[in-house]
């Protein structure tokens, strides 16, 4: 692996300062040449979170990338023109799709190509799916929170959606991890998240029924339940099951 | 010992993939062969903290990888290579390697020369800075064997390591197991008879979930003195200890 | 691929450029600085010059590379001489520092560079070291030289003049010819 230290190439040249250790003063440079810049936002993370592994492995979450992060704002914003323009609540009834989306794409074998080998990690791929979970909830819910306030929709819509959003958060991810394809939890999330608005308007008439019904939170809250416990089993560690 | 493996056993429903192995290691260069199926990949999967047994005992550096503290320890002083490695495309070598040095908790500080001298070791120095995306199968399984060392492990799990490389690539990789066995322990579980003759001073083989032999190369070479199917001694070795095990 | 080519490349961000400009260059470097500074510390410079290469890459221009990289190396070792105090550098006692005011690490710089030319006149017993050493460094007349050497003075001249050269050129460049021209 030491090809490129050489003997002294010419007869003529200067002795050959044999007590140098010129691989150690390469494995100097390259080490500056080679490395990451990492940003400012990155090793704040790292020392909040006292784990610079947890730092970089949360910022380099797929749907944590700046190009999703920027579609899901545009996607609020639009949503908040379209409850001003409109009267329903869009707002309120994309948040729990886009956070779906953006969790069934944090984790797992679906999204991660390296799954194995971050199941043998010291950061535990548990403490990474937790990181990220928590990080694109709460950045879909300011999101939400504020395409909400800027929308002035009605209080019980403005953070009622919180409650469905957990439910197809925990469905999205339970599916994607069960099934091993993240495409798979997210369609599975969103689709039946579709369904449910589109039952909530035929049943009572108005769209933003599937979320502003107090009924169905109870139900949403033992969905995302049930959902959050077979991760829990399933990422256990080590893993009881292939 | 590194690794002490007593009567483990793992099963998936009804199939018993590990059947009561022991298996007792210190450092050096382990191989492990078989045919497909007979367990090895579950094997290592065990010894890497990704599963655990069924039944039987694991302690590996010293510790018990069921505590989740001692688990821990055991990981940072892990190195593992999958069969199957996926890579992040948009990311380069270095930081490839980096991603798993700093969730291996190496100190920060200490990453990027570790990073350079894997690199290195691995002779993709040339590429460090390229994207995954653009490099060979050859040069994607020696970025996977410079993640594994990156944190200079005291156990080194290889799932087909030499995948890809060409010949005289793995004649350095093998040197390179050689430098890492003197101070750590080594376990290779390869198809490559030869491989493993080269570098290993122990040999073990699975059949069917047992293991059916262990000893060195020597060893398995006289087993197949006589008897025994191959064009070099020690795949005669393995042919004749398979045969005999299938009996 | 020369010198130059390679250093346009790390100017450019190839990294595998510099690994090669270090390939061939660090070995006469860390030599000509292990004359001045013990080998720890001729290992920092190293790399500093190194990542000085690295980043002052794209602003050179091609005029001798061998010159270029020493000039670096010079540099560094200066800057790094002057942090870890002169003691460093191996300077005889009796060396008049104070009286001249001139920088030690000036001093041993300078003597590091005559000492790499010097190589260029070949080693001990070449023709040319040998004009040079009773010539300049003994002073003695050209005819006491040539019966010394056994050659006519003539011979003894021309010898003297291509010792000259060699010096000039191996102190222009910045770095140590093939020794023992003919």
């Amino acid at each position: 692996m030491n090809a490129y230290l050489p003997g002294p190439d010419r007869p003529g040249d200067a002795a050959w300062a044999a007590d140098v250790d010129l691989e150690r003063v390469w494995i100097g440079v390259a080490a500056r040449v080679w490395r990451r810049d990492t940003g400012p936002v990155e090793r704040l993370l790292g020392r909040l979170l006292r784990s610079p592994g947890l730092a970089r492995a949360l910022l380099a979450t797929p749907s944590l990338l700046v190009p999703w992060l920027i579609a899901s704002a545009a996607v609020f914003a639009a949503g908040a023109a379209a409850t001003v323009g409109t009267g329903t609540p869009w707002v309120g009834l994309l948040a729990p799709a886009i956070a779906g989306a953006g969790i069934g794409y944090a984790y797992g074998p679906g999204v991660d190509p390296a799954y194995e080998l971050s199941m043998s990690m010291a950061v535990s791929d548990r403490m990474v799916l937790l990181a990220r979970v928590l990080a694109i909830f709460a950045i879909d819910t300011a999101l939400g929170l504020g395409a909400s306030a800027f929308s002035a929709t009605a209080a019980g819509v403005a953070f009622g959606w919180l409650i469905p959003m957990t439910a197809v958060s925990g469905l999205a991810l339970a599916v994607a991890v069960v099934t091993r394809s993240a495409n798979v939890g997210v369609a599975a999330g969103t689709g039946l998240w579709a369904i449910a608005v589109l039952g909530g308007q035929a049943a009572a008439g108005h769209p933003a029924a599937a979320v502003s019904d107090r009924w169905l939170y109870l139900p949403y809250l033992a969905v995302a339940a049930c959902c959050a416990a077979l991760v829990l089993i399933r990422t256990a560690q080590p893993r009881r099951s292939a | 010992m590194n690794v002490e493996l007593s009567d483990l056993t793992r099963r998936f429903g009804r199939r018993t993939a590990v059947d009561g192995v022991c298996l007792q290691a210190g450092p050096g260069v382990f191989g492990l062969l078989g045919p497909n199926g007979a367990g090895k990949t579950t094997l290592l999967r065990t010894m890497a903290t990704v599963i655990q047994p069924t039944s039987g005992t694991v302690r590996l550096l010293g510790r018990d990888p069921g505590q989740h503290g001692q688990r821990r320890e055991i990981r940072r002083r892990l190195g593992y290579l999958p069969q199957a490695l996926g890579y992040y495309p948009g990311f380069t070598v270095a930081e490839f390697v980096e991603y798993f040095a700093l969730l291996k908790e190496m100190p920060a500080g200490a990453v990027p020369a570790a990073v350079a001298t894997a690199i290195e070791r691995v002779g993709l120095a040339d590429r460090a800075r390229s994207k995954l995306r653009t490099l060979s199968g050859g040069m994607l399984r020696r970025a996977g064997i410079a993640q594994a060392i990156v944190n200079e492990p005291e156990l080194l799990l290889l799932d087909e390591p030499t995948a890809g490389l060409d010949p005289e690539q793995r004649v350095e990789f093998r040197a390179l197991l050689r430098e890492v066995g003197q101070r750590s322990t080594v376990i290779v579980s390869t198809h490559l008879v030869e491989d493993v003759g080269a570098a290993c001073s122990q040999v073990a083989l699975m059949n069917a979930g047992r293991l059916v032999f262990q000893g060195t190369t020597a060893e398995l070479t006289s087993r197949g003195e006589g008897h025994g199917i191959g064009d070099a001694p020690l795949e005669r070795g393995y042919s004749a200890v398979l045969a005999t095990a299938r009996a | 691929m020369d010198d130059d080519q390679l250093i346009a490349r790390a100017g450019r961000g190839d990294d595998a450029a510099l690994r090669e400009l270090f390939r061939r260059h660090a070995p006469w470097l860390a030599a000509r600085l292990r004359t001045v500074l013990p080998a720890a510390d001729v290992e920092d410079v190293l790399q500093e010059t190194f990542l000085g290469v690295w980043r002052g890459a794209k602003k050179y221009r091609p005029d001798g590379a061998g010159g270029w990289l020493w000039g670096i190396a010079r540099r560094q070792a200066a800057l790094h001489i002057r942090r870890r105090g002169p003691a460093l550098a191996e300077l005889p006692a009796a060396a008049p520092v104070a009286a001249t005011g001139v920088d030690p690490a000036e001093i041993a710089l300078v003597r590091a560079d005559l000492a790499a030319a010097l190589t260029a006149l070949g080693p001990a017993g070449s023709p040319e070291r040998d004009a040079w050493q009773l010539l300049y460094l003994e002073d003695r007349p050209v005819a006491e030289v040539a019966k010394l050497m056994g050659v006519p003075a003539g011979t003894v001249k021309s010898r003297a003049h291509r010792a000259r050269r060699l010096l000039r050129s191996a102190l222009q460049d910045g770095r140590p010819a093939a020794g023992g021209a003919k």
